[in-house]
């Protein structure tokens, strides 16, 4: 367990849009799963690898982001000291107003009112179940400046790719998206630095006007930084588009992969909603489906996930689908390949089709 | 402390006998309960529900399981900074120490905790008891009426009254005589085991109670008596809704059934009136390919591959390809391998049934050395928890399996464990 770090969890990617699912929340509070945001994975991994201060920074839409951590009790964050925090845009005072939505002064203020040797700076797109521990201890051992975090995972890639290429184990090179990519290594997002590095490099930054800070801010500095890379070979899912999101969605129902996620001794933790049990009356046809507390499956379901409070219909057929909270789906009503926000309706006898590359969204609170 | 209008004060120290291995370990306000609760779940949340914020847990029975369960309160939005929740045990002190003798002894031993709020009035309840009350109304009828004390009843059908403590009143509702199942009775309307006490006319009652060596020190037998004695006015304040007692393994079998058969009468979905409980942090539940699951409800992490008919299964527990799972009750953590059939089981925390293991009435050439009458009726089969039971078992209805003892040599009971559970 880590008592020497603390961790800064980027809510927002500018690079990653998830098309309707994105347009009124930070790309952190996007429903996973069947009752998780994205946010939940990166959040527990850090609770449960002992970092217990944790910084989230906010752009912009994060009203859902912010009901959903509260006070962050749901995660054991509600300390005295440390704890959430949540670093939203800044305003130095009211006659100077930031130009920039992210000014780095807010994260820079709450690095400065820490007491922590190291930060883990983290994007909030990875669904993982991360031990940060053994990143740490590597990053301390190696005596690196930086160390990057990267796997291999050529085929679930999706845009953005940050591609990295090592030699020695030292990075010497980093493409977005390559076109005819040097290397596999490909970054998960997350790096470690002491805080004092990620201060300095913060001020050089404001005194030079910068406003973008994400984990490539840090990886660029390879040239005057040891930059070392971390392997992670566990399951990682990265969210970067609907269609990765989509996928990472329906890998969940693959064997296996459920037990890998969830069922270690590090569980991963999200709000607490109170629902009753889910209730399957007669004449439901459910398979290969996730299903959470609250719903009531009257019709059919396969290779779906549906989240908590949400209820199908008789001789409804929905596959293939991801159907959000509280979303009411009526008699007779077929989907396939689509994803439904929360709060929607799909009426009697509605039938829509998407394909696995390119679901059907429908946005929050529609009646189709 | 900043003085209350009303705190309460939950009675979770029983063992609940007659529940057999089921609480052999924890209290019975323990004892999980359908498909995400515990039973104490219902009394805290009506109590949070209700707007009472200073709730003493009385605990004696066993209390390891439900002081973990309980913690802080937090699940049930009692971590305040002024009153919140107490788990309240016995304790020593300079005049010695004793267990509670009694549920009046047991609140007579919180004198100090019940003073330090400073309440107008104390509302008592079993931590024992399935369902939704509002206990604004109940304290609205008992300041109107100014009374003593209020005492919660329900209609019973005249047949079964004798098997309850029954309530005799007079035209406006008033008490006139309790009597403690009755040969006779004059009455239908039993009471509930839901008190609400003026805490000073209380307080005498306690301390008088307590001063007298012949009695019992129980509320029903003794306190209510006593102020009906002294002339005060006791009002029955009559509950319609759903209520169960789960003392029995057929009540707590049933009282599960409810929830499948009769899902509107207690109502889990009610927006308004949330049944808290503690979270167990696990995912969606899963149902794969081949399964089947009618008639039943899940909760998360919960993984079924095989079948699932009319049944409770509670979080985490595992029903395996083949498996056929009809009229039964899985607890937290249990696991029903393949090919099993599985009729009205109760299956504790925790315990594995092995391959293809036959359980129910109607099983043919199933064991007859586990059945227990004592406990179990009606065909249902309990399991303990932390049991893990051996492939090809076939056992007959109303069987109960305990854990082995040490040494005990058991083709049947592979293993047990002494868990603490969460």
């Amino acid at each position: 367990m880590l008592i020497d770090s603390m961790g800064i969890i980027l809510a927002d990617n500018g690079r990653v849009k998830l098309g309707e699912l994105s347009d009124e929340r930070a790309l952190a509070a996007t429903p996973f799963g069947g009752r998780y945001r994205i946010i939940d994975f990166m959040l527990s991994s850090m609770v449960n690898s002992g970092i217990k201060h944790v910084g989230i920074l906010a752009e912009t839409k994060y009203s859902s982001l912010m009901d959903h951590l509260g006070t962050g009790s749901h995660w054991d964050l509600d300390r005295l000291q440390q704890g959430l925090r949540i670093i939203p845009p800044y305003m130095q005072s009211d006659f100077f107003r930031s130009p920039n939505p992210q000014d780095l002064n807010g994260l820079y203020d709450f690095l400065k009112h820490s007491v922590h040797l190291h930060v883990v700076v983290a994007e909030s797109n990875l669904v993982s179940n991360i031990n940060f521990a053994k990143f740490v201890k590597e990053h301390e051992d190696s005596g690196a400046d930086v160390t990057v975090m990267y796997n291999h995972d050529a085929d679930s890639l999706g845009s953005p790719n940050v591609s990295l290429t090592f030699e020695d184990n030292k990075l010497v090179d980093l493409r977005i998206d390559p076109l005819n990519p040097t290397s596999d290594c490909s970054s998960l997002g997350c790096v470690v630095l002491t805080r004092t590095l990620l201060m300095d490099l913060l001020a050089q930054a404001i005194s030079r006007g910068e406003s973008l800070f994400n984990t490539e801010f840090i990886l660029e500095k390879y040239k005057e930084l040891t930059i070392r890379g971390f392997e992670n070979n566990d399951l990682t899912l990265r969210i970067n588009s609907l269609a990765t999101y989509f996928s990472a969605s329906m890998r969940l129902l693959e064997k296996g992969v459920l037990q890998k996620l969830y069922k270690s001794e590090n569980r991963i933790f999200t709000k607490v909603k109170n629902e009753a049990p889910a209730r399957y009356p007669k004449g439901n046809h459910v398979a290969n489906s996730l299903i959470s507390d609250g719903c009531n499956v009257v019709g059919q379901v396969e290779n779906s996930v549906i989240f908590r409070g949400v209820s199908i219909g008789k001789h409804s057929k929905i596959s293939n689908c991801i159907i959000m909270q509280d979303t009411v789906i009526r008699d007779g009503a077929e989907l396939k390949n689509v994803i439904i926000d929360k709060d929607s309706v799909i009426r009697s006898g509605v039938r829509l089709q998407g394909s696995p590359d390119y679901p059907v969204v429908i946005r929050k609170g529609v009646i189709v | 402390m900043p003085k209350q209008q009303m705190i309460a004060m939950i009675l979770a120290g029983g063992q609940g006998s007659r529940l057999g291995v089921l609480t052999e370990y924890i209290a019975k306000p323990a004892v999980p309960y359908g498909s995400k609760y515990r039973i104490i779940d219902f009394a805290l949340s009506n109590c949070t529900n209700s707007g009472i914020e200073t709730v003493g847990v009385l605990t004696q029975y066993s209390p390891l399981e439900l002081n973990s369960y309980i913690g802080n309160g937090y699940s049930w939005d009692l971590d305040r900074n002024i009153g919140g929740l107490s788990i309240l045990p016995p304790y020593q002190s300079l005049e010695g120490s004793d267990w509670y003798k009694g549920t009046a002894n047991a609140i007579y031993q919180n004198i100090t905790f019940i003073d330090n709020h400073n309440p107008d009035y104390v509302l008592v309840l079993s931590g024992d008891h399935i369902y939704k009350q509002d206990y604004r109304e109940m304290l609205r009828a008992h300041i109107d009426a100014e009374a003593a004390a209020t005492i919660a009843v329900r209609e019973v059908p005249w047949e079964e009254a004798s098997r309850f403590g029954i309530m005799n009143t007079d035209e406006e509702g008033n008490i006139i005589e309790f009597e403690e199942k009755p040969a006779n009775p004059k009455s239908n309307l039993a009471s509930m085991g839901v008190y609400i006490f003026s805490w000073k006319i209380l307080r005498e009652h306690l301390i008088a109670d307590e001063n007298n060596p012949d009695s019992r020190n129980d509320f029903g037998q003794n306190i209510i008596p006593a102020m009906l004695g002294d002339g005060h006015k006791l009002l029955a304040f009559t509950f319609d809704g759903y209520w169960k007692d789960v003392g029995t393994i057929f009540s707590l079998w049933e009282s599960n059934m409810d929830l499948l058969d009769r899902p509107q009468e207690i109502n889990l979905k009610d927006a308004m009136w949330r049944i808290y409980c503690r979270n167990t942090l696990q995912p969606s539940h899963y149902v794969g390919e081949n399964a089947s699951v009618t008639d039943s409800i899940l909760t998360d992490g919960v993984e079924v591959y095989g079948s699932v008919k009319h049944s409770v299964i509670s979080s985490g527990a595992v029903v395996e390809e083949g498996a056929e799972v009809t009229d039964s009750i899985l607890m937290p953590g249990a696991v029903v391998k393949k090919g099993c059939k599985i009729d009205k089981c109760i299956i504790g925390i925790d315990t594995i049934i092995g391959e293809n293991v036959e359980v129910g009435i109607a099983v043919k050439d199933g064991r007859e050395d586990f059945v227990n009458e004592k406990f179990c009726s009606d065909g249902i089969t309990v399991f303990g928890s932390g049991l893990v039971i051996a492939d090809n078992v076939k056992l007959k209805g109303n069987s109960m399996l305990f854990p082995k003892d040490e040494g005990q040599v058991c083709d049947v009971i592979l293993e047990s464990t002494v868990l603490g559970i969460i």
